[in-house]
């Protein structure tokens, strides 16, 4: 079905749990070739991690899963991805329509400037799931819970989103980002303005969250990586240079740039 | 440290480091500090210099303006019977007999307080200006008043005026046409009967213009409208053209040498001369359109086309002040870009634009050369205030150039309603002001 001359065996998995297939992308900024044909295929109700040192490409590819990319006016984009054997960059894909289904949350804690509730309800508002206020109080209470920080703001819902410390902050999005029932959760490194406590309790959340949908988690931490993901996928300088099982990554990597990257050698 | 200079790993500490007290200034600290010392005293010396003009502005602007907010009024009471205004219609002079009536009240008011004067018709008719006319008119139109005492207030000339606030005095009095020194006499003795007054000028704030030999009856009212039905204009065209235009440049349209063509020359009619604007206006709306002259429509457009490029400027800055991590936000969650932008963007933006409107249209309210061009000017109303509401194709002035004609105008009486303008003026300004901070309150508070 692919033509993917470069594709190596741990790149790619058996297909039936396949969330996203990439194939062959390549993208550039301008000049700069900042991808360089990545072939990977993420697993549903998996957590993977993407690691590399800065600037190897690794939020790049991220925010092509979810066409965030589409913003960058010099951003251009080749080869082929898909979600549930569908070309997201398919002319007839509407990119609003596929950021409901791949939710996105950012490095930085980025809650709108409104209260609590309507960060959660923003989402469900503009693409109609509630067809009447009960129903959206139960979207923003479901999903506050499932962004586990229901219980810290029950009682202050009509305060200001921005008001929360960081680490709520962070879990507020998450809980945003879960309210437009996505499949797909992509981050991008959202932990690294949080404390090691308010990043424990993001960590169990992504454990709990893996459950129902298939997450694609950023990160500079190698024990984050370690601690909260199945797959985990190595960038080095555009490339994807190894993908498969987050121990057989961290305890025997087969390419000597992962190796000298998780060891502390580079990066 | 020690004498002995170590420079292995760890210690690359500079080797013979001199002394020195954390409590005596070295002489470097000693510049620094002076520096800085020197640099806050000329802040606080421009700031003090800004204040001494401001305030000796403001004291100008406010001793020479309150003037034309009072007028010298004469009081008389008198009745006209139906029989006595029958006889003043049947002569052929008829105000001058309407005028008599006055007199004689007046003189018969005078003598009742015990005061002995000589009430000289054309003394009364200097002081007072042609009253005849005046009290035709009243009777006209409210014939339910014959037979009953009716009180006249009846403004004194401008030379009289003046004489009340110390712009004609009695040294180097010369006498001519329009008042002589003996009428000074006369009206010494009506001040003294408490006849004649010192009233507010009710017709300065919603009067209009008058001719160039009667400061007296000189409003601002009419060119007040004017303004407010071009500011109208202007806001309700800038504002969302402006924004409109903003949006579309910032957030949807591809940077490339065109856009950029279009930038530059954004900000580039933003420093285009204001007169510049007047003549596009009196060649495009006027000479072309056939819009009307001198109409408020015509000018609003004018300052219009002044105003966008401080607008779109304005909104432009302030849109990209927004932290693009809001569009992400709501792009992630699935929002279209004009969802993100209207939604998001623009409510944080809206502070902002509301800043740089005030500015423009702050800059369009004092805006005086365009509006001569397009014949915004001199203008005297007829038959005001009947029929201004529909003013925005009606001829009108504007205030700044009301301002401007009455300070080019021979007659000193012109001069303090020039500042009395100005005064007017000012407030409309600061009302504004206040109405867009309010505004803005609102637009900050709900997040």
């Amino acid at each position: 079905m692919y033509d993917a001359p470069h594709m190596t065996e741990s790149h790619v998995t058996a297909a039936a749990d396949v969330k996203i297939a990439a194939r062959n992308v390549q993208v550039y900024y301008g000049d700069n070739h900042a991808i360089k044909d990545v072939n990977v295929d993420i697993q549903d109700k998996t957590v993977t991690a993407f690691i590399g040192p800065s600037g190897c490409g690794k939020s790049t590819f991220l925010r092509c899963l979810n066409r965030m990319n589409d913003t960058i006016d010099v951003a251009r984009i080749e080869g082929d991805i898909r979600i549930d054997g569908q070309d997201i960059y398919d002319k007839a894909v509407d990119p609003v329509q596929l950021r409901a289904k791949v939710g996105m949350v950012f490095q930085k804690p980025n809650p709108f400037p409104k209260s609590i509730y309507d960060n959660v309800a923003y989402g469900p508002r503009i693409h109609g799931l509630a067809r009447n206020k009960a129903e959206l109080d139960e979207i923003v209470e479901r999903s506050l819970r499932r962004g586990a920080i229901w219980d810290e703001v029950k009682d202050r819902l009509n305060a200001p989103g921005t008001g929360l410390s960081g680490g709520q902050q962070q879990r507020l999005c998450i809980a945003r980002a879960v309210a437009t029932e996505p499949e797909i959760l992509l981050m991008d490194e959202p932990c690294s303005a949080l404390d090691p406590i308010a990043t424990g309790q993001i960590e169990e959340l992504i454990d709990e969250l893996r459950r129902n949908y298939a997450l694609v988690i950023v990160t500079h931490s190698m024990q984050q990586a370690a601690r909260v993901s199945q797959k985990t996928a190595y960038f080095h300088l555009g490339n994807l240079v190894e993908y498969g099982d987050t121990t057989k990554i961290f305890t025997n990597p087969e390419d000597t740039r992962t190796e000298n990257y998780i060891t502390g050698r580079i990066g | 440290m020690t004498d002995a200079p170590n420079f292995g790993p760890g210690t690359d500490a500079v080797p013979n480091r001199p002394k020195t007290s954390l409590i005596a200034e070295d002489a470097r600290t000693k510049g620094r500090n002076a520096a800085e010392k020197r640099f806050r005293f000329y802040g606080m010396a421009a700031i003090a210099v800004g204040l001494f003009f401001l305030v000796v502005l403001a004291v100008s602007i406010v001793r020479s303006g309150i003037p034309a907010f009072t007028q010298t009024v004469v009081n008389v009471e008198f009745t006209m019977t139906e029989a006595d205004i029958e006889t003043a219609e049947g002569m052929l002079f008829k105000t001058k007999m309407y005028a008599q009536f006055l007199n004689t009240a007046l003189t018969d008011q005078m003598n009742a307080k015990g005061l002995e004067v000589d009430v000289d018709e054309k003394a009364i008719q200097r002081i007072l200006g042609k009253t005849g006319g005046i009290i035709r008119e009243f009777y006209k139109g409210n014939p339910d008043q014959m037979g009953e005492p009716v009180a006249f207030e009846l403004s004194a000339s401008s030379r009289v005026d003046g004489y009340f606030k110390g712009r004609v005095t009695r040294e180097g009095f010369v006498d001519s046409r329009f008042l002589k020194l003996s009428d000074l006499d006369l009206v010494d003795s009506l001040a003294q009967a408490g006849v004649i007054q010192q009233a507010f000028n009710w017709n300065f704030i919603t009067g209009a213009d008058t001719g160039v030999d009667n400061p007296g009856g000189a409003g601002i009212g009419a060119s007040l409208v004017g303004s407010f039905f071009m500011m109208l204009v202007v806001l309700v065209l800038s504002l969302p053209i402006g924004v409109a235009a903003s949006i579309y440049l910032e957030e949807f349209a591809p940077k490339n040498r065109f856009t950029d063509i279009i930038e530059v020359n954004i900000s580039n009619l933003a420093a285009v001369p204001s007169i510049v604007f007047g003549i596009l206006g009196l060649a495009v709306f006027i000479q072309f359109v056939h819009l009307p002259q001198s109409a408020p429509l015509v000018g609003g457009l004018v300052l219009t086309l002044m105003t966008l490029p401080t607008i779109i400027i304005s909104t432009r800055a302030s849109l990209k002040a927004v932290p693009p991590s809001i569009r992400d936000a709501a792009l992630g969650v699935g929002a279209s870009k004009m969802q993100a932008v209207f939604h998001h963007v623009l409510p944080l933006a809206a502070p902002g634009i509301l800043t740089g409107t005030i500015i423009g249209l702050a800059q369009a309210l004092g805006e005086t050369a365009p509006l001569l061009l397009i014949g915004m000017v001199g203008f005297v109303a007829r038959g005001y205030p009947q029929g201004f509401i529909e003013g925005f194709t009606d001829p009108n002035s504007a205030m700044p150039a009301q301002i401007y004609t009455w300070a080019a105008r021979a007659d000193v009486g012109f001069y303090e309603k020039a500042w009395g303008g100005i005064i007017v003026l000012l407030l409309f300004l600061l009302t504004m002001n206040i109405i867009a901070i309010i505004l803005r309150r609102r637009f900050e508070r709900r997040w």
